[in-house]
Order: C-alpha cells, then sequence, then structure tokens
C-alpha cells in the first residue's frame, strides 16, 4: 500500500453548463481497495469515464505509476491493465459464457489468414480460470441469460483478474443483487485483492464497500468532500459525509 | 439415465436450426404423403435444389446481418439491379462476362455500403433505410429499362459455371451448399463470427470490450449487398434474360427463411445452415404443391402458416434460455 497506482488530479470536467467535475483529486494504490463514495450526480461515473478514456478531461492530469497518461478509449485502458466491469454491460445474455469471457480477446488455431476459434481451448480455459478464483459454473456453454445477476458480476470480475487487469474498476457490483449474491460477490473482490489487483468500487451501499475497502473517498457535486482511510471512519460517519456533503 | 436424455434434448433444442429441421421433416412427409410417386425422385430434389438456390444465398446474407441487429430489405432491388447491370453489360455493350459479373459485385456491394452509411451515420432504423433503398432502386431500374426485359444470345461457360446445367441439378445448388459452408465456418468458428453475435447481442457491451460494433455492421451490410448481387447474377445464368420486377417479394422471403431458421428479429441469435434449411423449405413447398397438383396461391399462404408456427417455436425455445 505504498506505491501510488493511479493518480488523478485536479480533474474537471463540463458538459455545456453543466459542471460534472470541479477539480477532483482521486489516488489508487497499489493492491488497495478504494471505496468511491457520493450521491446521484456527484460525478463518480464521469470520474470513472474520464479514467479510462471514454470523455476526456478539460482540466487535470491523469497518472499511471507516475508517468503522464491520457487514454483516448476504453480500450487503451484496457491495454494498460485497467479493466472496467459495468452493472449492465457486464455480458451479453445471448452467448455461452465462453464466448463472453474471451469475446474481443478470441484464442484461434490454423495458419496464415484461415485462423478458426479454439472452442475446445475457450471453455477449458474458461472453466478453469473461474474455478480457480472460486467462481464454479455448471458448464462453460450455458447461456449467460440463464446466470444470475451475481454470477454474471462473478464471471466479468472472473474475466477481467483472468486477461491481467491490474486495476479493477467495479461500479455499482452488488445493486439489484440478492443479500447472498452480493456476499459473494464481495469475496471476489477480496480474492482480486489477494492476487494483488487495485479495485475501485463504486457503490451507494456503505455497508458493503465498507466490508472491502481499504480507504474511502467521496465526493459531493463535483467535488471531493472527503478522503478516509477504514480505520478513520465508521459506516455512519460516512453516510453522514455523502448526505451533508460536508468536509469531515 | 435420465438426466443424460434430458441433457440430450437439451443440447438438441439448443440449436437454431432445430424449428427449421423439424418443420423440414414435417413438412416433407406431407408432401410424400400428397404424391408418394413423384416427390421422393432425384429430379424432384434437384428441382428443390435449384428453385431455393438463389433464395437461400441471399439468405445467407441477410441471416448475418439480422444476427448483428439490423434488416435489409432493399435485397430483392439488388438482386435486379445486379442482373440487369451484368445483363446490359454483356449484351448492349459487349463486355466479357467476368468483367461484367465483377462489375455488378462490385455495384451490389456499393449498395450495401450504402445502406450501411444511412443507417449507422444517418442514425435511423435500417428497416426504413432499406425500404427507401428498396423503392429508390427498383424505380431507377424501371425508369431506366423503361420496364423492358434484357436477353443475353451469347454463349458464356461463365453463365454454365453461375448457374449450368449437371444431370437433373444446376450449378446453382453447388454455390448455395459452398456458401453455406464457408459462412456456417465463418459465424460459428471465426472470432469475426464470434463479434456478429456479440453485436447483435448488445452493441454497448460489443463495444465496451473493444470490439467495433459498427463495423461489424458496416461489412454485413457490404456482405448482404454482395450475396444479393451475386445470386441475381445466378438467377441470370439459368434464364438469360432478366426483365426489371426480378427478386419482388424475395426480402421478405430470405428473411422468412432466415427466421424459419431460428435467427432472431431483434439479433444476437442465429445460424447459417438454419437459414439454408428455411430457403429449402421454401422451395421445397413451392414445388411441392406444384407437384400435388394446388393452385399455386396457395404457396405463400402455407409459407405465411410456416413462418408463424417456426416463430412461435423458436421464441419457446429462447424463454426456456436455451442456445
Amino acid at each position: 500500500m505504498t506505491d501510488k497506482f493511479v493518480k488523478m488530479e485536479g480533474i474537471c470536467k463540463s458538459f455545456g453548463r453543466v459542471q460534472a467535475l470541479r477539480g477532483v483529486d482521486c489516488t489508487v494504490y497499489q493492491n488497495e481497495v478504494l471505496g468511491l463514495l457520493g450521491d446521484n450526480g456527484a460525478g463518480k461515473s464521469t470520474l470513472i469515464k474520464i479514467l479510462v478514456g471514454i470523455y476526456p478531461p478539460d482540466k487535470g492530469g491523469i497518472y499511471l505509476n507516475g508517468e503522464k497518461i491520457r487514454f483516448s478509449s476504453n480500450r487503451e485502458a484496457r491495454a494498460s491493465g485497467i479493466e472496467t466491469v459495468y452493472q449492465d454491460l457486464a455480458l451479453i445474455g445471448l452467448m455461452s459464457i465462453s464466448r463472453n469471457f474471451f469475446l474481443g480477446r478470441e484464442p484461434t488455431r490454423g495458419i496464415g489468414p484461415l485462423k478458426l476459434l479454439d472452442r475446445r481451448g475457450m471453455a477449458h480455459v474458461c472453466k478453469e480460470c473461474l474455478a480457480d478464483i472460486g467462481i464454479e459454473i455448471r458448464s462453460p456453454d450455458e447461456c449467460v441469460s440463464c446466470l444470475s445477476g451475481g454470477e454474471r458480476q462473478s464471471i466479468a470480475i472472473g474475466r477481467a483478474v483472468h486477461f491481467g487487469a491490474k486495476l479493477l474498476i467495479l461500479d455499482e457490483p452488488t445493486a439489484a443483487l440478492s443479500v447472498k449474491e452480493s456476499a459473494k460477490v464481495l469475496e471476489y473482490v477480496r480474492e482480486a485483492k489477494r492476487r494483488g489487483l487495485s479495485v475501485i468500487f463504486i457503490s451507494h451501499n456503505i455497508h458493503h464497500v465498507y466490508s472491502v475497502a481499504d480507504r474511502f473517498t467521496i465526493l459531493d457535486r463535483g467535488s471531493n468532500v472527503g478522503d478516509f482511510t477504514r480505520e478513520e471512519v465508521t459506516p455512519d460517519e460516512l453516510i453522514d459525509t455523502i448526505s451533508t456533503g460536508k468536509k469531515a | 439415465m435420465k438426466d443424460s436424455i434430458s441433457g440430450f434434448c437439451h443440447r438438441l433444442l439448443g440449436y437454431s436450426e432445430f424449428g427449421a429441421l423439424i418443420g423440414f421433416v414435417v413438412v416433407f412427409l406431407v408432401f410424400y404423403a400428397l404424391s408418394p410417386s413423384q416427390f421422393l425422385t432425384i429430379e424432384s430434389l434437384a428441382a428443390i435444389l435449384t428453385k431455393s438456390a438463389v433464395l437461400g444465398i441471399i439468405a445467407i446474407g441477410m441471416c448475418f446481418l439480422m444476427i448483428s441487429g439490423e434488416f435489409d430489405l432493399s435485397v430483392g432491388s439488388t438482386c435486379a439491379v445486379s442482373a440487369m447491370c451484368f445483363a446490359l453489360l454483356m449484351s448492349k455493350m459487349g463486355i466479357h462476362p467476368a468483367i461484367a459479373l465483377l462489375i455488378a459485385l462490385l455495384i451490389s456491394g456499393g449498395i450495401g455500403f450504402a445502406n450501411s452509411v444511412i443507417t449507422l451515420k444517418g442514425g435511423i432504423p435500417s428497416f426504413i433505410a432499406t425500404l427507401g433503398m428498396m423503392w429508390f432502386l427498383r424505380g431507377v431500374l424501371l425508369a431506366i429499362t423503361g420496364g423492358r426485359t434484357v436477353e443475353y444470345w451469347g454463349r458464356s461457360t461463365l453463365l454454365l459455371v453461375l448457374n449450368g446445367r449437371i444431370g437433373h441439378f444446376r450449378t446453382s445448388s453447388i454455390w448455395l451448399i459452398v456458401l453455406v459452408i464457408i459462412f456456417a465456418i465463418i459465424l460459428g468458428r471465426t472470432r469475426y463470427g464470434n463479434w456478429v453475435y456479440a453485436t447483435g447481442g448488445s452493441r454497448e457491451t460489443t463495444k465496451v470490450m473493444g470490439v467495433n460494433a459498427d463495423r461489424v455492421k458496416r461489412i454485413n451490410f457490404v456482405l448482404t449487398g454482395l450475396l444479393a448481387g451475386f445470386a441475381g447474377c445466378v438467377y441470370f445464368g439459368r434464364f438469360k434474360f432478366v426483365d426489371p420486377t426480378l427478386g419482388l417479394g424475395w426480402e421478405l422471403e430470405a428473411i422468412a427463411a432466415a427466421v424459419i431458421g431460428g435467427t432472431l428479429l431483434t439479433g444476437g441469435r442465429g445460424s447459417v445452415i438454419g437459414a439454408c434449411i428455411g430457403a429449402l423449405l421454401v422451395g421445397m413447398i413451392s414445388h411441392g404443391l406444384i407437384l400435388a397438383g394446388a393452385p399455386a396461391y396457395w404457396y405463400q399462404a402455407f409459407i405465411g402458416l410456416i413462418l408463424i408456427v417456426a416463430a412461435i417455436i423458436n421464441m419457446q425455445i429462447q424463454k426456456r434460455g436455451f442456445i
């Protein structure tokens, strides 16, 4: 927890007349789970979208391992090990687990331009990797639409871990999940940390975030209003800061 | 034991082609019962294949495009434009058939590309974009030709290759089989195929995963145009004349073939082999009714019925979560 992995400094972003971010700082250390908190419209999603290159910032700098960077697409961010798992956009319902797992990064076999999907390898690797992280699936050929929300989130997290993500961004991963399923997803977040990943965990559910995060950054209407380590703060104090929007 | 049986059934239902295959067998048995001595002959099989080949080639492209979540209603008109260009270039301008074919295909691919630009850049549904294109092309074609047919009297090996006789069969059947195999492999076994399914399943998720979903759609539009154009030339190879109303209503037959074969109207699911079975089913109905001595009007009624039944079966299969 010593080295800064990603540092965002003085990020500003406006959409027309709406100032979504007014000079936000946000830092994630190596192998740390950061809880990014704030009410609706606080600017959490905008900040993340700027980090992964979906929006360019109006002002401010982004540093990866101390080096200034600017991603121009999600793809570039992914190539640098920053992987986002979106709540609704994690997996495609009509496709099998293994086809989803490798979407965009499918392994092939063959010569020259005649390259065919390595389907057996895909199924095998997919099942092994997920089992390795502790995610049990019935069959990699199963259709994703048969899976529960928690299972989908789990698979998306497992996929990010497998493809060598160094920073995992989870956007409301436990929203709309049952208690049991949330507990499972939180367990995979801990597993990701044990494997040396950093995680940015965006959520409304303070209790979920509190149980896994090492540190919290709180935004309110586009500004930083709090930055605590877990030892410094109780869940109630966090809720208080979010709802009042006052610096603690 | 029970588990393995239910597992087997599960797998069987999981194939997109399952509904089409059942329909094929049922319709086959019905026609066999209606005219047992004529239906199950080589001549009859050849006739079905010949009737289905042109539609099947169009349905392959339609199937790709529909899986990626778009439509093309202009394929019938594209067929006619392509065949007309092919015929005019050869007969009126004396251009070598191979070059004429190449130009016809270029134009067809260009129509597909235009459809993709209108749909993706214009931000309108492909249903509207290609409906407009369908009328536009047909109108231009009728205006330029004045509604007259164009014939080609010359001899050309290319026309024999496109749609010549081999015994009772025609080479168009070979084209259909070869193209189905090639495109079934592309769809089921390549990275591109995976992207086609993903694009139709969820354009946003596909983009998030770093695949250019719009490029996939563009390629499929061009592919659909190309295959429709090729089908038009294959059709011309058989009759050696083309009238500007060629292909009227074929776009709907191609969509019907794809849907009967398990392709979802909303995208994300489908199969080339299913679409081919769908096209064969359409050909079989047309031929079987002739053999049974039924008036030709029954053809449309039959296709309509089968389309509805197939769509319901496919929807039920999908609802239960089979892939």
